[in-house]
This record gives C-alpha cells, sequence and structure tokens, in this order.
C-alpha cells in the first residue's frame, strides 16, 4: 500500500535529516576534513535513498532464491575482514573501496536475517504446512544456529562485539517468532548463558573494562568510563528545551568522544533537550511499528519473518545504541540507525526499510 | 496472547525504558547535568577591583592601592606549561625548578589559573604580555594591592589586610565572602571591610576538552571598593606618632564639640606593608613580640587612671553637693583609715576643691571620697562614659573597669572597705580606664557638660556619616560645678605648682590633669588630659605612657604636640 511507503519514507528522511543535522553542529568548529563530513553524509542519505526505491521496487521473493548467494557474500566480506585484520594485526571492521570504507558486519546483519526467515518458512511438500513446527532440537536449533554463529564469531573477532551480539538477539527473537518449541529456544538460551563466565576469559581487555566500567562508570573517569560520563552529562546538561542547534558545548568542544558517530543521540540530545529526544524515540516507535503492522498483515511466511526480522533489528539497534548513550547499557559499538554518521549502516536500514516497503506492497499482489 | 504479542510489549517497554532514563536525566538531574557541562567547558579568568583607599579629614590619601601583576598559568597540556614556566623564568630570572615548585604548590584544578609569580615589575610584566602571544597559556594580571605612603602611620587605626582566617570566613561565608579572600584584621580594615572590599570581575572564557581557549563569554567588570574618609587629621597624627617616637603608650586627641578622633596614636605600632609583601618572618615577630605592636592600645587596652580620676571625685562631689568651692581638707602628708595609713605624695596643706585639683592632693580626695560613698563614685564614673565601652568604630574596644561594693562582692567574693574607697577615689586598685574613654571623660568640661560619643568615620563611599552619629549625650552636671573642674583643671597648668605647669608657658591656654598610676612591678603610667584652648576649647587629648614614669613625662609630651600644632598653625 502507498500508506506504508510514504510514513517509513517520510519518517526515515526526517531522522536521516536530523542526523546530517546532528554531524554538522558537532563537526562545524573542527578543521579540515571534519567539515566536510555532514556532506559525506548527505550523499550516503541520498545514495540510500536511490537504495530504497531500489528495494521497494526488487520482489522480495527474489531474496529467497538469492538467499545463499547474499548468505555466501556476507561471509565472504567478513573472511575478507578477518584474514586483513590478521595481515595487519589489529583491529580491522572495514574494508577499503575506492573511496569510502565498507563495513560487512552491517550487511552481514541483514544477510543473516534473511536467510533465517526462509530457513524457518521453508514448507513441507506434503501438506504446505510450515516446516519448523515440526523441527527438532537439531533443525530448529542447532543447525541454523551455526548458520548464525559463523558470521557472529567472525564479526566479534574483529572485535565488534556489539554486532556480533545483536546477530545472536535477532536470532533469538526471530526463533521465538517461529513455531520452533518454546523448550527448545528455553533450553539454548541456558546453554549460552550458563558459560558466560567461561567466555569472559575470551573477551578483550578493553572489552572486559567496557562491562565493568558499565556497572560503575566512575572506576575509570578519565579512561573507559569518560565517554559514558560525558555523555550523560550531555544528554543531562540539555534539560527540557535542549542548549539549542549548534550550541552544544559538550559535542562540540571534544568534551564527547565519538559525537558523530556512536554517540550522535547525546549530541542531538544536548541541543534539541527532552523534548527534542522523545520525538525523535517517537519516530523510531512509529517506524518499528510500522514494521510490525507490515508483518502482521503479510499472510506469506517468509514475507512475516523478514518483516518481523528487520523491525527487530531495528528496534533492537535503536535500543541498545541510545540506552548505552544513557549509560543504561554498556558501550558496545554500534550505530544508531539513520542518524550515525556512516554508509554502511545507512545504506543497509535504506534497504532493509525497502525490503519492509516491498513485502507490504507484494502482499497484495498475492 | 501468543509469541507476536509478547514481543510487541517487549519492544514497547524498550521504548518505555529509554522515555524514563531521557526523563531522568533531562528533567529529574537536568540542573546537575547543566552545571556539570558547564563547568567542562566554562573557566573564570578574575580581576580584581582595587580595595577602596582611605582617606583623612581633609581628602588626603592614607591608605591606597598601587598596581602589582601576577603572572598565571592556565594548566593545559604537561609540555606546554613547561615550556611556558621556561619562558618566564627566562624573563624573571627564578630558576624553573623554583617555578615549577611553586607552580605545584598552587595548582588546584586543571579549571583554574595557576599562580606562579606574584608582585612583578611593570617593565617585565609587558615583557611577559608580549610573550604571551608565543605562549597563550600565560596571563599577567594586574592587581592593586594595598599601598602605605606613610609606613607605620595610624596603623591601628587602619589595621591591616591579609588572607581571610578560618574564624571570619565560618563568619562571613554567607555574605559572600570566599577562601583566599584579603580581608581587613584590626581597625578601619575590618570593621569597614565589606564596604572598603572590592567586588571581583572576571572574563568567562570557554575551552574545549584540552583547556585550550575558543572564545570569550562575557566580561564583567571589576568594581572598586567604597573609599573611607576618617575624621582624623593627617597632620596633627603626624604630630602625634612623632611626639611618641618610640615610646610605649597612645595619644588620642578628639574634638571635644562632637567627638570626632583627630589623632589616635599608639606605639609600638607596625607596618602594614609586611602583610602584603606576605614577609613571612617580619610576620611572625609581630605576633610573638611581647610589646604586642598590634594592640590598638587607646581602645584595646585599659590602666588605672591614678589622678585623673581625680576629676571625677570632685565633679561628683560637687554635684551631690558633699563640698563646695569653701570646703577644705588639712593635708599632713598622711592620714588614717581604719588601721591603714594611707599616705599622700606631699605634704599640701590646707587644700580646697580648686588647690586639690591643681596640686593633685591625695588627702583631699580621700576624705571627699569618703564622703561620697563608693556607690556614688561608680555611678558618677559611668555617667562620664567610663567602665562602659564608648561604643567606638573600631573593633576590640574594651570596656575598662569601675569597681563598686556590687562588683567586689560578686567577683572578688569580699566586702568593700573605707579603705578600697580611698584607693577608688585617687584612681588607683581595681579602677582600669581606656585612654580613649579618658580624653572622652575630659571632654564633658571643655564643652560644657555633655559626654560626646568619640567616632572616627566621616564618610564611607562620599555619604558623610556624621549626621548619623550618636548625639552628645548630657551629663546633667550643674554650671557651677563645671565651672569649678574647670577652674581647677586649668589651676593645673597655671598655678606656680601645679602638676602641669610645664605647660603654662604656652601661646594657647591649656586645662588638663595629670595622672601617676601605680603598678605592681616595673614604673608607674603617666597621664596627660586636658583641652585646649581653656576658654574656647577645640581640641581634647590625652597621652598616655605605659611604664612612662611620672605624670609630668605625659605632660611634656604634651606639651611637644600642642607647640607643633601651634607652630604649624594648625590652632
Amino acid at each position: 500500500m502507498r500508506s506504508s511507503f510514504f510514513r517509513i519514507l517520510v519518517l526515515a528522511l526526517i531522522i536521516a535529516g536530523l542526523g546530517i543535522l546532528s554531524i554538522y553542529s558537532s563537526t562545524y568548529q573542527k578543521e579540515g576534513v571534519w567539515q566536510d563530513i555532514y556532506k559525506r553524509q548527505a550523499l550516503w542519505v541520498f545514495l540510500g535513498l536511490v537504495c530504497f526505491f531500489a528495494a521497494a521496487r526488487l520482489n522480495y521473493r527474489r531474496l529467497w532464491d538469492a538467499n545463499y548467494l547474499i548468505y555466501g557474500i556476507a561471509l565472504f566480506f567478513l573472511f575478507l575482514v578477518f584474514a586483513l585484520g590478521i595481515i595487519r594485526l589489529g583491529a580491522q571492521r572495514w574494508l577499503r573501496f575506492a573511496w569510502f570504507n565498507f563495513q560487512p558486519s552491517e550487511f552481514a546483519k541483514l544477510a543473516v536475517i534473511i536467510f533465517l526467515a526462509r530457513y524457518f518458512s521453508k514448507k513441507s511438500v506434503d501438506d504446505i504446512s510450515l516446516l519448523s513446527g515440526k523441527f527438532g532440537i537439531f533443525r530448529g536449533i542447532i543447525l541454523p544456529f551455526i548458520f548464525v554463529a559463523v558470521p557472529m564469531f567472525l564479526i566479534i573477532e574483529q572485535p565488534d562485539l556489539g554486532s556480533g551480539l545483536m546477530l545472536l538477539l535477532v536470532f533469538v527473537s526471530l526463533l521465538y517468532l517461529t513455531n520452533v518449541r518454546l523448550k527448545y529456544i528455553i533450553i539454548m538460551i541456558a546453554i549460552l548463558v550458563l558459560p558466560l563466565p567461561f567466555f569472559w576469559h575470551f573477551l578483550r581487555d578493553y572489552q572486559k573494562q567496557r562491562l565493568l566500567v558499565f556497572l560503575n562508570p566512575n572506576i575509570d573517569p578519565l579512561g573507559a568510563g569518560y565517554t559514558v560520563i560525558q555523555s550523560r552529562i550531555a544528554i543531562g546538561s540539555g534539560g527540557l528545551f535542549g542548549k539549542g542547534w549548534l550550541s552544544g558545548t559538550q559535542s562540540q568542544l571534544y568534551f564527547l568522544p565519538e559525537s558523530h558517530t556512536d554517540f550522535i543521540f547525546a549530541t542531538f540530545s544536548e541541543q534539541w533537550g527532552f523534548l527534542g529526544s522523545i520525538l525523535l524515540l517517537l519516530m523510531y516507535y512509529l517506524i518499528i511499528r510500522q514494521g510490525f503492522i507490515i508483518a502482521q498483515r503479510t499472510q506469506d511466511s517468509f514475507g512475516r519473518l523478514l518483516a518481523y526480522g528487520i523491525s527487530l533489528l531495528l528496534a533492537l539497534q535503536v535500543f541498545i545504541n541510545i540506552a548505552m548513550n544513557m549509560g543504561l547499557a554498556p558501550v558496545v559499538g554500534l550505530p544508531l540507525p539513520l542518524m550515525s554518521y556512516g554508509g554502511s549502516s545507512m545504506l543497509v536500514t535504506f534497504i532493509a526499510l525497502g525490503i519492509l516497503v516491498n513485502i507490504d506492497r507484494t502482499r497484495s499482489v498475492f | 496472547m501468543g509469541r507476536k504479542g509478547v514481543l510487541k510489549i517487549v519492544i514497547i517497554l524498550m521504548f518505555a525504558v529509554l522515555f524514563i532514563g531521557l526523563a531522568n536525566l533531562d528533567l529529574l538531574q537536568g540542573s546537575r547535568f547543566r552545571r556539570l557541562s558547564d563547568s567542562n567547558c566554562i573557566r573564570l579568568i578574575p580581576q580584581e577591583g582595587s580595595r577602596g583607599n582611605i582617606l583623612d579629614r581633609n581628602g588626603q590619601l592614607i591608605v591606597g592601592s598601587r598596581i602589582s601583576y601576577d603572572v598565571m598559568i592556565l594548566p593545559q597540556e604537561p609540555e606546554q606549561i613547561d615550556r611556558a614556566l621556561e619562558g618566564i623564568s627566562r624573563i624573571l630570572n627564578i630558576s624553573p625548578g623554583e617555578l615549577k615548585s611553586v607552580f605545584r604548590k598552587n595548582y588546584f584544578s586543571s579549571s583554574l589559573p595557576v599562580t606562579v609569580a606574584s608582585n612583578i615589575e611593570l617593565k617585565k610584566a609587558i615583557l611577559l604580555g608580549e610573550y604571551k602571544l608565543e605562549e597563550p597559556a600565560i596571563i599577567v594580571q594586574s592587581n592593586p594591592l594595598r599601598d602605605y605612603p606613610y609606613g607605620t602611620l595610624a596603623s591601628h587605626v587602619i589595621g591591616y589586610v591579609n588572607e581571610i582566617d578560618r574564624w571570619r570566613l565560618t563568619k562571613l561565608e554567607d555574605y559572600g565572602y570566599k577562601t583566599k579572600d584579603i580581608v581587613g584584621f584590626g581597625g578601619v580594615e575590618e570593621k569597614y571591610d565589606y564596604y572598603l572590599r572590592q567586588e571581583e570581575g572576571g572574563l568567562s572564557v570557554e575551552v574545549n576538552h584540552r583547556g585550550k581557549f575558543t572564545r570569550v563569554l562575557g566580561f564583567e567588570p571589576p568594581r572598586n571598593g567604597r573609599d573611607v574618609q576618617l575624621t582624623v587629621d593627617l597632620r596633627i597624627q603626624k604630630i602625634a606618632e612623632e611626639a611618641l617616637s618610640g615610646r610605649k603608650g597612645s595619644i588620642v586627641i578628639i574634638d571635644p564639640q562632637n567627638g570626632e578622633v583627630l589623632a589616635m596614636a599608639n606605639y609600638p605600632n607596625f607596618n602594614p606593608a609586611v602583610f602584603v609583601n606576605k614577609r613571612t618572618r617580619l610576620i611572625a615577630g609581630l605576633f610573638n613580640n611581647p610589646a604586642s605592636p598590634l594592640i590598638n592600645r587607646a581602645v584595646s587596652s585599659s590602666y588605672p587612671p591614678a589622678s585623673i580620676f581625680k576629676i571625677v571625685v570632685a565633679s561628683a562631689a560637687l554635684e551631690l553637693r558633699k563640698i563646695n568651692l569653701a570646703t577644705s581638707f588639712l593635708c599632713r602628708g598622711s592620714m588614717m583609715i581604719g588601721s591603714r595609713k594611707f599616705s599622700c605624695w606631699d605634704v599640701h596643706g590646707m587644700q580646697d576643691v580648686i588647690s586639690a585639683l591643681a596640686h593633685s592632693c591625695d588627702i583631699f580626695f580621700y576624705r571627699t571620697g569618703l564622703l561620697l560613698g563608693a556607690q556614688n563614685i561608680h555611678d558618677y564614673a559611668l555617667k562620664l562614659g567610663l567602665g562602659k565601652s564608648t561604643s567606638f568604630e573600631l573593633p576590640y574596644e574594651t570596656s575598662g573597669l569601675i569597681p563598686s561594693p556590687l562588683w567586689k562582692k560578686i567577683n572578688r567574693f569580699q566586702n568593700w572597705f573605707d579603705g578600697d574607697t580611698a584607693n577608688l577615689s585617687i584612681g588607683q586598685g581595681d579602677c582600669l580606664v581606656t585612654p580613649l574613654q579618658a580624653v572622652d571623660m575630659v571632654s564633658v568640661f571643655a564643652n560644657g557638660g555633655y559626654l560626646p560619643s568619640p567616632y572616627i568615620i566621616k564618610s564611607v563611599g562620599g555619604v558623610d556619616l556624621s549626621a548619623k552619629k550618636k548625639r552628645m549625650l548630657r551629663v546633667g552636671f550643674r554650671r557651677e560645678t563645671l565651672e569649678i573642674v574647670r577652674r581647677g583643671l586649668r589651676a593645673v597648668v597655671s598655678g606656680s605648682r601645679g602638676t602641669g605647669s610645664v605647660l603654662s608657658g604656652l601661646k594657647v591656654p591649656v586645662a588638663g590633669k595629670t595622672g601617676t598610676a601605680q603598678v605592681s612591678r616595673g614604673s608607674t603610667h603617666a597621664w596627660f588630659v586636658g583641652f585646649f584652648p581653656y576658654d574656647k576649647p577645640k581640641y581634647a587629648i590625652c597621652v598616655f605612657l605605659e611604664h612612662g614614669g611620672p605624670g609630668h613625662a605625659a605632660t611634656v609630651i604634651a606639651r611637644q604636640v600642642i607647640e607643633a600644632m601651634i607652630k604649624q598653625g594648625i590652632i
């Protein structure tokens, strides 16, 4: 239907526009390349729009067919990053292309959702009922988990704990939405949670540090806790109405690190205050709600799961990013969809929204 | 509810958590975070106004301010501080190590500029101002400092300035005083600190996360303190201090017609400049000196008045009609009161009240005192302003003491005897009077029966306060009494055997009374109280010398003062 198309497009554009304003405000006092960063973001938004329209036109059922290809491409890029990371002996989250950095982990999130949506909506040849209801623990949990675990492992190795855990969260919530028996899901969660203390040893030092700092930011106010403290100050000092655009001292005077990427919400909130932030939250909520509505009225189980997956991905990213800005979640490197500076996230989010719109559009054709 | 419903509720809950989190940060803790954000990026560079001047009655400067220059450093990156300190040490000729230790000592927080050298010369300040172009972390601050053009002159009246102490801070915190504020101690500086005090202004600037200056947010010009004009006449003050020249004691000269203090000199005195220059050794010397140079003896110390107290006894007796002009007593050099022998300092023969005052005959006053009774003497002493505070403006005034039978019962647990009355009649015993009270008391006989409330502040910030001062208090003596006492005081000077006859040769007729106070150890205290010119008194004077010998010594100093005043054409 046209209405969902327009609603999603308008909301996404407003949020992306606010993102550009915030990026401009946080960088306009800095010198050199920083000053052009908002223009690049504007370019990404434009390219994102192109992708959105393209995805909205492309019948999503083709994704069913291209499923393995997409998954394969995502894995290939992740392996490439992994390999380059080993060669360059350091953190490596992106691949350098001609004039931009491509972050495969963003793409992998979408690929995994498409893969899972297809996996769980396979039908029995005999009676056209969904197979997932008859899955045992191996086919219901373990096999798909292996498919999720491979990219997840590669992403966490990058190291990008946030995106890796995001995959896990999306997997668990999609499992919950399918017909897989609740017992199995609980068993899986138990298996995942119980060895957590064991996994602690595999975390990198800075990741451990961040988790500890999350529990108490003041143990290291100038180190790992600094960002959270400054971001809380930025948000809180906005007050009811905010300090006004271009008047955010926290973000403009460098007190807040990453003020244009992961902590863009703090930048925005400092300038627009409580009211502005509530409006922003409302817009995100409306987009996500639209996604759920689309999912609910879609008869096709693949489309339905895909729509749920995309909405959940958005909701979880928004929630974790903003919660981490407010110090309610540990600092993991997760961008705020549509607002944070970065091309990969922007493009993938717009593609995902385009798919969402397409699902709704194609529904009437069936 | 299906699984989808549960998931929907989970999503709504997530947004609710974000909403509550935002409300908590923005609305509940918003003001706290606002403050934190401001303290992150706003730095204040204070600029001092200058403290108000202290002027004499003719508008002559007694205490002023001069500009001193301080060098401060905005703490930024360590290597920048090191470079700046090196540059400063080159210009100021101070070793970098010393500067560094000063920096470390004065460092408070990265948000406050640190003073590394204070009180530097103008030339070097200009050089440093140029160097600032290279090292923006340097701040050259002009700072008005207290300046004392006359050194020790009137030091007790003025007081001194120093960093606020803990006791004053707790008392004055509510009035906007802060730690490290410079406030007055003693004298006018302390009592009128609130008016003299300058208001700090300053530059508020915005800095980034490295403390680097980004822009000026605002400027609040500093406000100078208000000037305080004293009733003191600088010329007379100088004369008095020169006359005292190194002798322990004090000279107070007031205008008996209105109570204005024209001079208040004390010795030992101190140079308030040592507190400005922070000469620690000298300051410690002042506090440890057994002669207590910081004490304003004229108001903060009291001494036995001795024979000047006879003025009180004489006027009380005349007023209560216990004696009159015709009353005479025979002085044979001593008399018995109870079983004790009370002696006079000489053998005077028949004495009436005028000659008894002139010769300071003790026997006459023993007898008069016994006629009066201790309570009457006490009451009349209080009427003449003794034994209680004069509510003078300078701090730490002591009230002195006039004993009475009741006082003795309460404080000494003893009965009052006639011997005590006799002692009191000649101003000995427990009786204590400050020099200011003494001059106030004698003023009553100079102005025709009014007790002045002495004051020293003429105006504050250009507003004349003399109209707001307490009126002269009518003592209510009969004309006759006043006249007789006046004649007696005149006879002290003019009489051939008067105790103050050294003053008789002056061009200006003087009246007064000497006193020699016996003390339990050491030499006697010397007193002279009086007023001049006799017919139309314009000045009342008290000269007091602590352990200065007989009253004669004080009279000689009074003569020096009056002579100098005549010579300079003041009278």
